[in-house]
Formats: structure tokens, C-alpha cells, sequence
């Protein structure tokens, strides 16, 4: 006989699974003996637990739960003490397959069931196949999304990329070196994105967003709005004449407001397509109706529209990739840190603007200043700093802000304290961390080497950052040495963490893709199957899907693009796991149960 | 960990020891650290060092660091609940402990003092002038006796703990500057004021000490329901007011608990808090029925106020929070010795 104990944790947010449903549900099921919940039983006392299964003659043992596999030690001791095999002590986790709150309680039956007859649920839940078109969607031009473009293009698929901006390249074009080797992140990205650019197989699509999608597996008609360009891409010849004599300015996105741009501008000097853009934000024309400069200057007749609209195009495709990205933490959101107050406290995506050779200070890290019209930028004519604070988890790591780890903080501080040395070889770093997470290979010996760099490198979060006679001071406690240190410093930079982006809810909910409590989209198995999701012919790639670095997006960009090829090559893609009904796993299940008797 | 529980509401098991409360905390300084190193001698079980550390007495809970904790550990409840296990820790009798760990005990305690009083109000008749002569001297011989039999020598358990058991050693100036601060600190808080934004705090916390210790002046060596000095009346109104809209006012906070430090409240923090109340009140009915003449028909509102007084005096002062007065007092001047000690520590190794 099969027992099933379930270890319920109160994981403290409304809409969790009701245990007290799947209770029930456990004793319908057949084969099934008693059914008890974690605290019922002496699951710390080995003996008494193998008394337990030897009164109810239990052979089998399922322990469900969110994260069962914590107790499941406690129960082979025991097992083994009752003269059974402790391999028979399996887990049903609930979470490992998505069924993660109250809305996939079916789901969660559907685990249940399986595993306490004995049958993976993958294997059970496996939807049945259908036809698949062949073109893709990629969603988001970042380097997850490039990278399973080319993966998908190279094998000679057709590749819709859509990107929101006016460029490719996400925000890894924004870095000015990667970790740990110290590349130079342009030279390893822009090639790529002109290789997309060049793509007969690619068609990017800029400058657009995602509106709508209805369809099903395999065949999904996609509703995109294509945002008025006002600069026609076939006839501009990426000349600049527009761009310098322009009137209106506004803070670069691609430089993160550490320097101004034109009404219309180019976002980076490699940026793919490299050609101008309106925003219609900043343009004197679009907001007040009178200008029109660069149409006049501009050489080719007709290149430039003012008056154009926004356009809407539908395509077909069979597969869609999301590789949406992250939104950089909202570092004005502490206030003790006071960015946005102290001119000279900056994001670390800020300092990588300023270190970078083609930012706004040339490479040289300056001091914040205000220009004539007092905006506060970086130039090349204010001072530099002679030392620096890095202050890591900067809204990550904490219960106010986000609780979870933003994973690259720590490494690209690092990087940061470096590069700040080789710029500036006489300045002091001082670097605050509460642990220092170096995860990957080389990451710690990346650690070692920057710390023998000559960088103050001291355990403990900085509290809070105030003006001191002219500097900023940074208080924080030094843990490993038992002090208190109030640090005078030129300039500090906080490491912010990483966030879903603001509209992540709505795109899951237009794909019908499930997202967790943070926001990140969900994947179907987190160890079995990381790029796909409950739903046939969506997979997810790169940091929309939890906080990654640069190497492990492009490793899931590449995943993905295996699943779609897979489906293509084969011509069949898989209906959604979602949509699987209840009874229908069950049968399944019962069918399964039944052939591998009939073998054993 | 189990133990320090009792003392308080706490989640500490969940601090990863980033150090942000020691740092945001506007009173630490170089020497002087906590709550952090509080939580980890707590997680680590380290009694004797928690027993000799002065450091709790030093924080005025202002919250900030239970509101900028990232791991909602909640430093500030810590400080509180050691601060009571402390009070208990320096008590000879075992009683603090016993009260604040049980609420029973506590109220047990608080009947048989009142049912001692009303006894004695039964052998005296009810007379009034007899009742009140000896609740006059009551009040006089309970002072005298919580303090020589209780008070002091706490304060010496206390000294021992956290100036010869944990090894300070200070130069002899010192000890004469640390008498000082002991008064000004006692009587003014003034440290409150380093903490931000705590200025209201610090002023409704100065008033209510000020009316207390008058109204103890005023009853007790004044004999003010007894004088016909009329200074000494209004003066005994105006104290017995102070007392009784203050902790009136302290009521509300915690009851809409707006700041961080009112979050949570034990039983204890509102019998302190209540029974202060009930005495500022009852001493101001009290003469006010003398003064309207009403006293003798209304003879029960006498014989209340001596039993919150007694209750007051035998059970809140030498066992309670009451102690804080001069726990914390003492702890400022500790603090400066351990300080002083540090520097001679430096100046030597120099």
C-alpha cells in the first residue's frame, strides 16, 4: 500500500495551494492508503516512523509538498529500518512542475496521482502533437533574443525579431566590459547584431511591440504594432546632417541619462539598423507642430515623414521565443542612499556609461555637473573623483524592496572596482557586501585577483549615505574587524539589482504563460526544462526568465532555438501541457500503471 | 534563543548578519556596536556575553533599524527583549524573571498586594485619618526598602556584569566623569535627541519623568493630601496631570501602533504603562475630593489609589520596566568607562 504525508509550508501569500483539497483528493486515489500531513507523524523519530509503516503495511511512501525533498532523508532511515526499500520513498513537488498556486490546483491532483501510481507526470502529461508553421517569433532583441535568432536562422528557419527600441542590442551593448574575462562587450556583441542585421533569414523588426496574440500551438497569428519610425529605413543613408542640426534634446536611453541626445538621434554609433530615428517625446514638430529642421537639411528626398502614424501588421507563426529582458532596480526608490538627492551618487550601469570609450566622458570617470540649461549630466570639463564607494544589493537581497539575489551584482562590482583602478590608478575603491556570491568558473579566482588589485573590500551593507564636508559619507559596519566605519568618499556606486519588467504580467497574460511571485515567466520543469513553459510552442530565454548573466542568456537563447528547430525539423509541435485535463492525466496514468505490471 | 522569546516577539533566527542596523543606528560608534553583534551572541548562544553587554541599554529604540532590515529580523524588538531579560538577569530575587515570563504569576502578585491592602483597610475600620497616616508611611518605608533591599544592590549585579566580568578596564578619572553623565542621563535622556527625528518623543518622555518624579516628591515628602499649602497643591495638581495625560497620550501610540517601537507590547509594557496612568489619575481624584470635600463619603477612591500606589511600589518598580530608569542611567556611564578603556587600550599598544 502507498502512503502519501504532505509537508505544507506556509509560504505566507494569499492564493497558495489548498492543501486541505489535495487532502482529499489523495485518499480518492486508488492504491492509496493513509493520508497524513507532515506534523500528524514522528517524521524526526526514525524508529517510531518505521513502527508507523509497519502497522499500516505501507510498501510505497509519497511525500508532497512545494519542496518535499527536505524531509525525505527522515523517511528512507525509516523505510530501512521497516525492512523496506528506500527507494520507494518518492516526492511529488508541486512546484518543480509549475503547480506553484491555487489557479493549478489540477495540476497539482495530476502530480499526485502519477507519482503515487508510480508514473513520472512528464510522461503522463505529455500532450498530444500537432502541425507547426514554420517561421518564429523572437520577442526582445537582447542577446538572448539575437542569439536564438542565429541559432534558428542558421538552420535556415525564418526569424521575426522584435525589438521595442530603435536598436538590437539590449542592455549588454550598455556594458563596457564583461566578467570575468574583461572582454570588451561591444566587440563581442555588435558583430553578432550585424550578423542578425544582415540575416536573409531575419527580418528585425524595431521600434515595435507585441499587441496581441490569438492561435494556438504551432500556429500563432501575432499582432504587431510597428511604432512611426518617422525616418524611412530603405532610403536614410545614416549621414548625421539631421542629427546636428536638430533643436531638441532629451536624455540618452542608451547612455542612461548620463548625457543628452537629439529629438532625432541614432542610439549608438553600431547600432542595428543603423539608421536615424524620431522621438516623438522631444520632437519640436510633433509637440508643438512647427520646426521640421531636419527635413530641410535632410539630402535624400522623402527619407524623413514627420506626419507619420503608427502601422499594425499580423504575421503567422508556429513558435514563439520571449527574451524579454529585465528592468535595472529604481536605485531612488532608497532613500537613505540618496540618489537623485546627492549628484554624485550613481548606478552602476551609470559608471559603466562613463568607463565605456565611446560614453559621454570619453572613457574618463568625471564628476556629475549641471550644464547651462541646468540638466545634470557627465562632461569631460567637471573634475574626477579620487574615491569610490561600490555598495552591492542595492534592491536586491532585501525583504523591502526584492528578496531575491540579482545574481551579476557582485561580479560586475568587481569588474567595476577594476575598472575604476585601470582609469584611475591612484583612487580608492572600497567596495560593501553582505556576501560575495562568485558562482561560475573563474568567478572566484576573478575575486581573488581583484582583491589583491589594492581594493578595500569590506563585509557589511552600507546603511546609509550622507553629505560630509563637501564628500559623501558611507556608513556601514566592517564585520570582519569589528568597527564602525564612517567612509568619506568622492563618489559612490550602487549596484542595483535586476527586476521583470514592468508590462512582464501583461505579455504572460496575452501568451497565457504563468509568471511567479517576483514576475519572472515560469519554465516548465526549473531542472528538466528550463526554456519551455506550460504552454505548446513558447519557450522563454535570457533574464525575463530569473536573474542571469551574460554567458548563461546566451546559453538559453541557444536552448530555445533547439526546441523550435526540434519541432520544425519534425514537423509536429507539442500541444500546450495546460490544457491537459485532469481526467485525461489520470487515464493515462492508469494506463501506464497498468503495462509496467503486465512487464514486471 | 527559547528563553529570549519570552522576553519578547522575535525572528531573529533570520538575520545573514549584513550589519545595516549597526551601521543606520544613529547612537553606535567606534566601540560601541549593536544590535547586530546582540543577534549573533543570540544565535550562538552566547549568554555570558549578552549578560555583560551594556549596549542594549543604550539603544532608545527609534525603529530605524527595524525598518531598513532586509531580512525583517526585527534588531529593534531584539534590543527591547534583552533589555528585559537583562532586567531579569540582574534581579537577585528571580521575581523579575518569574513576572515577565509569566503573566500569571504576575497578576497572582497584584491580587495578594491588593488583598493585603484592603485587609489592612478592614483592620483599621475604614477610618481615614488612620488608613491614610498609614499609607503614608507605606509609601515612605517601600522606597526605602525597594531601594537598599532591591535596587542597589541590582545596580552593583550590574556593575559587576558589565564593568568586572566583562573586564573593563578603565582609568580612574573616568569612573569620576562617568558620575556626571549618571545625573545628567538619569534626569534628562538627552541621548534620545542623537537618534533622528525622535525630538516629540524625547519632549513627551521628559515631561512624564518630570511629572512622575514630582508627583513622588509632592505625595510622598510633601504629604500633599495632607498640607493646606496651597503652592504645594497646585503644584501636586499640575504633576499628577502631567503623569496622566502622558500616559494617556502613550496609550494611543501603542494602541495604533504608528511607530515602529509600538508594534509590539507585552503584557508587562502595559501594566507599566496603565498602572502609571491609574496612579497619576487616583492621586488627582484623590486631592480633588479632599478639596471638594467628597473624600469621606467616597472613602474607596483613596483606598484604590494606595493599591495601584502599593502595586506600583512592590511589584512594577523593583521588578518592571520601571528599572530602566536607572538601568539605562547607569548603562550610559558604563558605556563611557568601557569607552575610556578602550582608549587607554589604544594609547598603550601605541
Amino acid at each position: 500500500m502507498t502512503g502519501i504525508i504532505f509537508t505544507k509550508v506556509d509560504n505566507g501569500y494569499s492564493g497558495a495551494l489548498d492543501y486541505n483539497e489535495l487532502f482529499f483528493y489523495a485518499k480518492g486515489i486508488p492504491g492509496v492508503g493513509p493520508v497524513w500531513y507532515s506534523t500528524d507523524v514522528p517524521l524526526y523519530d526514525k524508529q517510531a516512523m518505521a513502527d508507523l509503516i509497519k502497522e499500516q503495511q505501507l510498501k510505497r511512501i509519497v511525500v508532497a509538498g512545494d519542496t518535499p525533498g527536505m524531509v525525505k532523508p527522515f523517511l528512507t532511515g525509516a523505510m530501512v529500518i521497516a525492512g523496506n526499500n528506500p527507494e520507494d520513498v518518492v516526492l511529488a513537488s508541486f512546484r518543480e512542475y509549475g503547480a506553484t498556486d491555487n489557479t493549478k490546483i489540477d495540476r497539482a491532483k495530476g502530480i499526485l496521482f502519477c507519482i503515487a501510481l508510480g508514473v513520472t507526470f512528464a510522461e503522463a502529461a505529455l500532450p498530444e502533437e500537432t502541425d507547426v508553421q514554420p517561421d518564429t517569433l523572437v520577442i526582445g532583441g537582447g542577446i538572448a533574443g539575437i542569439q536564438a535568432s542565429l541559432e534558428i536562422a542558421n538552420g535556415n528557419q525564418k526569424v521575426y525579431l522584435v525589438e521595442r527600441t530603435g536598436t538590437l542590442g539590449g542592455h549588454m551593448a550598455m556594458f563596457d566590459k564583461t566578467f570575468p574575462t574583461l572582454d570588451c562587450a561591444a566587440c563581442i556583441l555588435t558583430p553578432k547584431m550585424v550578423e542578425v542585421g544582415q540575416h536573409p533569414n531575419i527580418e528585425i523588426l524595431t521600434y515595435s511591440e507585441v499587441k496581441g496574440v490569438t492561435g494556438e500551438p504551432g500556429n500563432y497569428k501575432v499582432k504587431i504594432l510597428n511604432k512611426a519610425r518617422r525616418v524611412d529605413l530603405a532610403t536614410c543613408i545614416g549621414c548625421g546632417i539631421c542629427t546636428e542640426k536638430c533643436p531638441a534634446k532629451a536624455p540618452s536611453e542608451f547612455d542612461n541619462g548620463t548625457t543628452l541626445r537629439k529629438a532625432i538621434y541614432i542610439p549608438f554609433p553600431q547600432a542595428v539598423p543603423n539608421k536615424y530615428l524620431i522621438d516623438a517625446d522631444s520632437c519640436t514638430y510633433v509637440l508643438k507642430g512647427k520646426c521640421g529642421v531636419c527635413v530641410k537639411v535632410c539630402p535624400v528626398e522623402g527619407c524623413i515623414d514627420l506626419d507619420a502614424k503608427d502601422q499594425e501588421m499580423e504575421i503567422t507563426v508556429g513558435n514563439i521565443i520571449v527574451a524579454t529582458g529585465f528592468k535595472p532596480f529604481d536605485a531612488g526608490k532608497i532613500e537613505r542612499f540618496g540618489y537623485g538627492k546627492y549628484p554624485q551618487v550613481i548606478t552602476s550601469l551609470e559608471l559603466e556609461r562613463l568607463i565605456n570609450a565611446a560614453g559621454p566622458t570619453e572613457g574618463n570617470i568625471h564628476f556629475r555637473s549641471q550644464d547651462k540649461k541646468g540638466n545634470w549630466i557627465f562632461s569631460v570639463e567637471s573634475g574626477m573623483p579620487k574615491s569610490f564607494a561600490i555598495i552591492h544589493c542595492v534592491g536586491s537581497r532585501d525583504e523591502n524592496y526584492n528578496k531575491y539575489c540579482s545574481r551579476v551584482c557582485c561580479m560586475y562590482s568587481l569588474k567595476l572596482a577594476h575598472l575604476i583602478k585601470e582609469k584611475l590608478e591612484d583612487a580608492d575603491v572600497f567596495e560593501y557586501y553582505i556576501d560575495m556570491r562568485a558562482f561560475g568558473k573563474g568567478y572566484e579566482e576573478f575575486y581573488e585577483r581583484i582583491e589583491n588589485e589594492g581594493i578595500h573590500i569590506v563585509r557589511g551593507r552600507t546603511a546609509k549615505i550622507e553629505e560630509r564636508n563637501g564628500r559623501l559619507m558611507v556608513r556601514s559596519e566592517d564585520i570582519l574587524n569589528d568597527q564602525l566605519i564612517e567612509q568619506e568618499v568622492d563618489m559612490v556606486v550602487l549596484s542595483i539589482g535586476l527586476e521583470p519588467r514592468e508590462d512582464a504580467a501583461e505579455l504572460a497574460e496575452m501568451l497565457g504563460i504563468s509568471t511567479e511571485e517576483e514576475g519572472w515567466f515560469t519554465e516548465a520543469n526549473y531542472n528538466t526544462d528550463p526554456v519551455n513553459t506550460f504552454v505548446g510552442g513558447i519557450t522563454i530565454a535570457g533574464v525575463c526568465q530569473g536573474p542571469k548573466d551574460i554567458p548563461d542568456a546566451v546559453a538559453q537563447g541557444s536552448a530555445a532555438a533547439a526546441r523550435v528547430l526540434q519541432s520544425i525539423v519534425k514537423g509536429k509541435i507539442k500541444k500546450s501541457i495546460k490544457d491537459m485535463p485532469l481526467e485525461k492525466i489520470e487515464e493515462k496514468a492508469k494506463q501506464f500503471s497498468n503495462s509496467m505490471e503486465g512487464k514486471s | 534563543m527559547k528563553e529570549m522569546s519570552q522576553y519578547g516577539m522575535g525572528t531573529w533566527n533570520a538575520c545573514f548578519h549584513c550589519g545595516n542596523c549597526t551601521a543606520v543606528c544613529s547612537l553606535t560608534e567606534e566601540g560601541i556596536l549593536f544590535p547586530r553583534k546582540e543577534i549573533r551572541a543570540l544565535q550562538m548562544g552566547l549568554e555570558d556575553k549578552l549578560a555583560t553587554s551594556v549596549e542594549p541599554w543604550l539603544c532608545y529604540y527609534c525603529g530605524d533599524c527595524t525598518e531598513t532590515c532586509p531580512r525583517d529580523a526585527n534588531p529593534g524588538e531584539l534590543m527591547m527583549s534583552v533589555r528585559r531579560w537583562l532586567t531579569a538577569k540582574y534581579d537577585w530575587t528571580g521575581l523579575a524573571g518569574l513576572f515577565y515570563k509569566s503573566l500569571s504569576a504576575l497578576i497572582i502578585a497584584f491580587v495578594l498586594v491588593a488583598i493585603g491592602i484592603v485587609a489592612m483597610g478592614f483592620v483599621k475600620d475604614f477610618n481615614s485619618e488612620a488608613v491614610m497616616y498609614f499609607g503614608h508611611i507605606l509609601e515612605f518605608y517601600l522606597i526605602l526598602t525597594v531601594f537598599t533591599i532591591i535596587l542597589i544592590p541590582n545596580i552593583l549585579r550590574m556593575f559587576y556584569f558589565t564593568v568586572i566580568k566583562a573586564k573593563v578596564n578603565a582609568p580612574f578619572g573616568s569612573y569620576i566623569a562617568a558620575i556626571g553623565n549618571l545625573i545628567t542621563h538619569m534626569f534628562t535622556q538627552v541621548k534620545t535627541l542623537k537618534c533622528d527625528k525622535q525630538t516629540v518623543r524625547w519632549l513627551e518622555h521628559f515631561l512624564l519623568v518630570m511629572g512622575y518624579l514630582g508627583l513622588l516628591v509632592i505625595t510622598v515628602f510633601l504629604d500633599w493630601f495632607g498640607t493646606e499649602n496651597q503652592i504645594i497643591i497646585y503644584m501636586g495638581y499640575i504633576t499628577g496631570g502631567l503623569v496622566f495625560v502622558f500616559t494617556f497620550l502613550l496609550m494611543i501610540s501603542r494602541l495604533s501602533k504608528a511607530r515602529e517601537l509600538n508594534k509590539y507590547s507585552q503584557p508587562t509594557d502595559w501594566f507599566f504603562i496603565i498602572w502609571l496612568f491609574l496612579m497619576g489619575f487616583t492621586a488627582f481624584l484623590v486631592r480633588l475630593f479632599i478639596d471638594i470635600d467628597l473624600l469621606n463619603d467616597h472613602f474607596w477612591i483613596y483606598m484604590v489609589h494606595l493599591i495601584v500606589v502599593s502595586q506600583w511600589g512592590m511589584l512594577l518598580v523593583p521588578f518592571g520596566k520601571w528599572t530602566h530608569f536607572l538601568y539605562r542611567s547607569f548603562a550610559v556611564s558604563f558605556a563611557n568607562l568601557k569607552k575610556a578603556a578602550l582608549i587607554k587600550k589604544l594609547a598603550t599598544a601605541a
